[in-house]
C-alpha cells in the first residue's frame, strides 16, 4: 500500500503536466518526481518532458493510473451466529485456522486486505459482523455502502441454512441492487455423520436466488481464497466496466474453478 | 437496594423469609414428578446440586434467561418456583430480598422486567450477593440497553430474551469469574497500571492531540492486563468504576478484538443506561497488548476514530510509550514482602476519589486457587462489616484463626490489610503507619491522580 502511494502521487502529477504547456522545467522539484517514474518501468515509457503533444499509448496509461484509483470495496461477511465467518477471514487472512475456540464476535470486526487480480490491485475492506440478532440494527447500517456480502451457512447446522432465506431478505430490503452476493456453505469439513445440509440443497437454494455457490472450510482452507478472489474479480470486472471485456461471470467462474484444481470431496 | 433495611417491621416487610429446606425439597418433588416424561432431570444431578453457586435469570413472567450452571431449558419447572415466590410476596405489595434455607442463602433481585436470583452456599453475605447480581444486571443492560429491554417486555410479556442475549451468555459467564476473584468489585474501584506519572501524562496528552477535532468523542480508554493505562474524556462526563468493569470485561471476555479492529455497540449503565455508545476497540500493536477503546455518541464515527488510532498508534511509537506501557507491562509486581513491613501479608488500598486501588501480588500463604478465594472471602466479610447498611464502622480489627483483619475507613482512602495471627494491635498500628507512608510515596505511580479531558 504504502509503496504505491508516492508512485501514483508522481505519476497524476505527470498526467496533468502532460497536457499542459512547456512549462515542465521550471521546478527541479517537478523534474525530480517526473523522472522518478521513468526511471522504474525503463524502456516502455517514454520520457514525456519533451513533446508537448505526446500522449502514452492507452494501454500503458491506464495500467499507471489504476493503483491510484484503488478503492476500496466493501465485502461484509453475513450469518447466523456460529457458521464461522470470522474463521474464514482469519483463514484468508492469515492462513491460519484456531481450533475450539469459538468467541462470537462483538459488533463489526474490520480488516483490509489488498489482493491481486490479473496483476492489478483489488483492495478489499472486510467488514466481519456478529451474526447475533442483537447487533443486527447495528449491522443493517452498512448493507448499504457494501460492494459484495458473504453469506454463509453451516453445512452442520440446519436452522443456519433455513435462515438463509431471511438473510437474503434483509439483503434485499437494506443493500444496493447492484450488489455481488455470495453463498457459502462453511464447515465443509464436518464428518458426514455431522452434515445436515447436503451440497445439492445449498446448490438449489443458490439457483433459486441465482447467486453463486461454493462450500467452504475455514478448517483446512477449502475454497476460502477462491470465494474471495472470485468476489474481488467481480467486482474488478464491475468497477471497470469495459465494453470490450467480456462481463465477467463469477457464477461461470465458480463452476470453473470448483470442478479443475481442488475438487472438494464429495459427501452427499 | 436497600428497601428491606428501611422498612420498619410493623410494616410487616419481609425482609428475610425463613423457609425450612425440608420445604424447599418437598416443591422439588413435586415438580420431578410433574415432569417425569423427560429423560433426564438435571435437579436430580448431584454435581449440580453441589455447586456452591447458582446465578440465574428470569423475565417476570418467569420464562428462562439465563442458568450459570446447565442449560436454562431442563431448569423450567425451577424458574417456575423462584417466579412463584417472587411474585406471592409482590402480591401483598412486599418485595422479596432473600431466603436461608441451612447453609443455602438465595438472594433475589428484581429490576424492571427481570429477575435475578443468586443460590449460594458460600456463606457470603446477602449484601455482596446482591451487588454481584447488580453487576449481572448492568451486564444485560450493557448487552441490550435499558430501553431495549423494557420495550421487548411491553410489547410481549413472555418474550424470549435469550434470543437477544445470545451470544452474550458468555460475558455474564466471564462476568461472575471476574466479579468472585478480582477484588476491584467488592471495592467499586479499579486497578491501574503502574508508571511513573510523567510517563503516563506523555500517553495521555498524545490521545488528547489526535483526537481533539474529533466530535462527539466522549472517552477514550486504554487498558492493558486488566488494569487502567488512561482515561481520557468529555471534560463534563465521568466514567463510574462499574461502567469501567463492564468494559474491562468486554475486553477480556472477546478474543474477537484481537485480529482487527471493531465497531462494536456498548452500553454504559451508569453513564446512560437508555443508549448505545458505539466503540472502535482496537489493540494498539502487535508488539503492543494494550487496548484503546474509543467511545463516540456518533455511530458514523469508525474511519474517523480508525485514523486517529493510527495516529496515536505512531505518535506513541514515536515518543516510546509503546515500549514504556511495554516495560510497565512486564515488570515484575510487587510482593507485600517487598514492603519489609513485618506481619503484613497482604493488603488492598482504595484511594476514594479517584475509585481506584492497589493491592501488592498474592504471595504464600495465597498461592493455591483456594487459599486465593478464602483470602478474597475474608476481605469481603470484612468489607460488609465496615460497610453494614446504615452505619459506617471506622476501624475493624478482627483476630480470626489464621489471620488477622483490619479495616479503616477514612473520607480520603479505605484500607484492609491482612496480618499473621498473633499481631499486637501495637505492631499492626506500627505496620500501618508505615504502609501509609509507602503509599504515599508510590501514589503517583499507582493511581491515576490528574483527570485528562479532550
Amino acid at each position: 500500500m504504502l509503496e504505491t502511494i508516492p508512485n501514483s502521487s508522481s505519476f497524476s502529477v505527470m498526467a496533468t503536466d502532460d497536457s499542459m504547456s512547456d512549462d515542465v522545467f521550471e521546478s527541479p522539484q517537478e523534474i525530480s518526481s517526473l523522472h522518478a517514474p521513468s526511471n522504474q518501468t525503463t524502456g516502455t515509457t517514454p520520457s514525456p518532458t519533451g513533446y508537448r503533444d505526446y500522449k502514452p499509448p492507452i494501454e500503458l496509461y491506464k495500467s499507471i493510473v489504476e493503483p491510484e484509483v484503488e478503492i476500496a470495496h466493501k465485502t461484509i461477511l453475513l450469518g447466523d451466529s456460529g457458521v464461522g465467518k470470522t474463521s474464514l477471514l482469519v483463514q484468508f487472512n492469515t492462513g491460519k485456522f484456531q481450533p475450539g475456540n469459538f468467541s462470537a464476535t462483538v459488533g463489526i470486526g474490520f480488516t483490509n486486505k489488498v489482493v491481486v487480480v490479473d496483476d492489478s490491485k483489488i483492495k478489499l475492506q472486510i467488514w466481519d459482523t456478529a451474526g447475533q440478532e442483537r447487533f443486527r440494527s447495528v449491522t443493517h447500517a452498512y448493507y448499504r455502502d457494501a460492494h459484495a456480502l458473504l453469506l454463509l451457512y453451516d453445512v452442520s447446522s440446519k436452522t443456519s441454512f433455513d435462515n438463509i432465506r431471511a438473510w437474503l431478505g434483509e439483503i434485499k430490503e437494506y443493500a444496493q441492487d447492484d450488489v455481488v452476493i455470495m453463498l457459502l456453505g462453511n464447515k465443509a469439513d464436518c464428518p458426514s455423520s455431522e452434515r445436515l445440509v447436503r451440497r445439492e440443497d445449498g446448490e438449489r437454494l443458490a439457483r433459486e436466488y441465482n447467486v453463486p455457490f461454493m462450500e467452504t472450510s475455514a478448517k483446512t482452507g477449502l475454497n476460502v481464497e477462491l470465494a474471495f478472489m472470485a468476489v474481488a474479480r467481480d467486482l474488478k470486472s464491475q468497477k471497470c466496466g469495459n465494453p470490450d471485456d467480456q462481463k465477467f461471470n463469477v457464477q461461470d467462474y465458480v463452476r470453473e474453478q470448483t470442478q479443475k484444481g481442488s475438487c472438494p470431496p464429495c459427501n452427499t | 437496594m436497600s428497601d428491606g433495611t428501611k422498612a420498619s417491621p410493623g410494616v410487616g416487610v419481609i425482609g428475610c423469609v425463613s423457609l425450612k429446606e425440608d420445604d424447599i425439597e418437598s416443591m422439588e418433588i413435586e415438580d420431578k414428578k410433574r415432569k417425569n416424561d423427560e429423560e433426564e432431570d438435571i435437579l436430580l444431578v448431584p454435581e449440580w446440586k453441589e455447586k456452591r453457586k447458582h446465578i440465574f435469570i428470569l423475565s417476570s413472567a418467569g420464562k428462562p434467561i439465563y442458568s450459570r450452571h446447565g442449560s436454562e431449558d431442563k431448569l423450567v419447572t425451577l424458574f417456575g418456583v423462584m417466579q412463584a415466590l417472587v411474585s406471592f410476596v409482590q402480591d401483598s405489595q412486599d418485595t422479596i430480598h432473600s431466603i436461608q434455607a441451612g447453609n443455602v442463602t438465595i438472594a433475589f433481585l428484581t429490576k424492571g422486567p427481570i429477575i435475578l436470583v443468586s443460590v449460594s452456599r458460600t456463606g457470603e453475605s446477602v449484601n455482596n450477593m446482591k451487588l454481584q447480581l447488580l453487576y449481572v444486571y448492568n451486564q444485560v443492560v450493557s448487552v441490550l440497553t435499558l430501553t431495549q429491554l423494557t420495550r421487548v417486555f411491553e410489547q410481549r410479556g413472555n418474550f424470549d430474551l435469550r434470543r437477544l442475549l445470545a451470544g452474550s451468555e458468555r460475558l455474564i459467564d466471564h462476568l461472575l469469574n471476574f466479579t468472585e476473584t478480582q477484588p476491584g468489585f467488592l471495592l467499586g474501584a479499579v486497578k491501574c497500571l503502574p508508571m511513573a506519572s510523567s510517563t503516563r501524562d506523555v500517553i495521555s496528552q498524545t490521545i488528547i492531540n489526535s483526537c481533539s477535532k474529533i466530535k462527539n468523542l466522549v472517552f477514550a480508554i486504554l487498558i492493558a492486563d486488566n488494569k487502567l493505562i488512561t482515561v481520557v474524556k468529555m471534560k463534563k462526563y465521568n466514567l463510574h468504576p462499574a461502567d469501567l468493569h463492564i468494559i474491562f470485561n468486554m475486553v477480556n471476555s472477546s478474543e474477537s478484538f484481537k485480529p482487527a479492529e471493531s465497531w462494536t455497540p456498548i452500553c454504559l449503565p451508569t453513564f446512560d443506561a437508555s443508549a448505545y455508545m458505539h466503540g472502535h476497540v482496537s489493540y494498539l500493536s502487535e508488539d503492543c497488548e494494550a487496548c484503546l477503546l474509543l467511545l463516540s455518541i456518533d455511530r458514523d464515527m469508525f474511519f474517523n476514530l480508525s485514523e486517529a488510532k493510527q495516529t496515536i498508534v505512531d505518535k506513541l511509537r514515536r515518543n516510546n510509550s509503546l515500549e514504556a506501557i511495554n516495560e510497565a507491562l512486564h515488570r515484575p509486581s510487587i510482593c507485600a514482602s517487598d514492603l519489609n513491613i513485618p506481619n503484613v501479608w497482604h493488603f488492598l488500598y482504595k484511594y476514594n476519589s479517584v475509585s481506584q486501588f492497589w493491592g501488592p501480588k498474592l504471595e504464600a500463604p495465597y498461592v493455591k486457587k483456594e487459599e486465593q478465594e478464602r483470602l478474597l472471602h475474608l476481605y469481603e466479610k470484612l468489607h460488609s462489616t465496615v460497610h453494614k447498611s446504615g452505619r459506617t464502622l471506622k476501624l475493624v480489627f478482627q483476630q480470626l484463626q489464621t489471620e488477622t483483619m483490619l479495616g479503616w475507613v477514612t473520607s480520603g482512602f479505605e484500607l484492609y490489610v491482612t496480618f499473621d495471627p498473633l499481631v499486637t494491635k501495637k505492631s499492626a498500628i506500627n505496620a500501618i503507619n508505615k504502609l501509609l507512608n509507602w503509599m504515599k510515596k508510590e501514589e503517583d505511580r499507582l493511581f491515576i491522580l490528574n483527570t485528562s479531558n479532550f
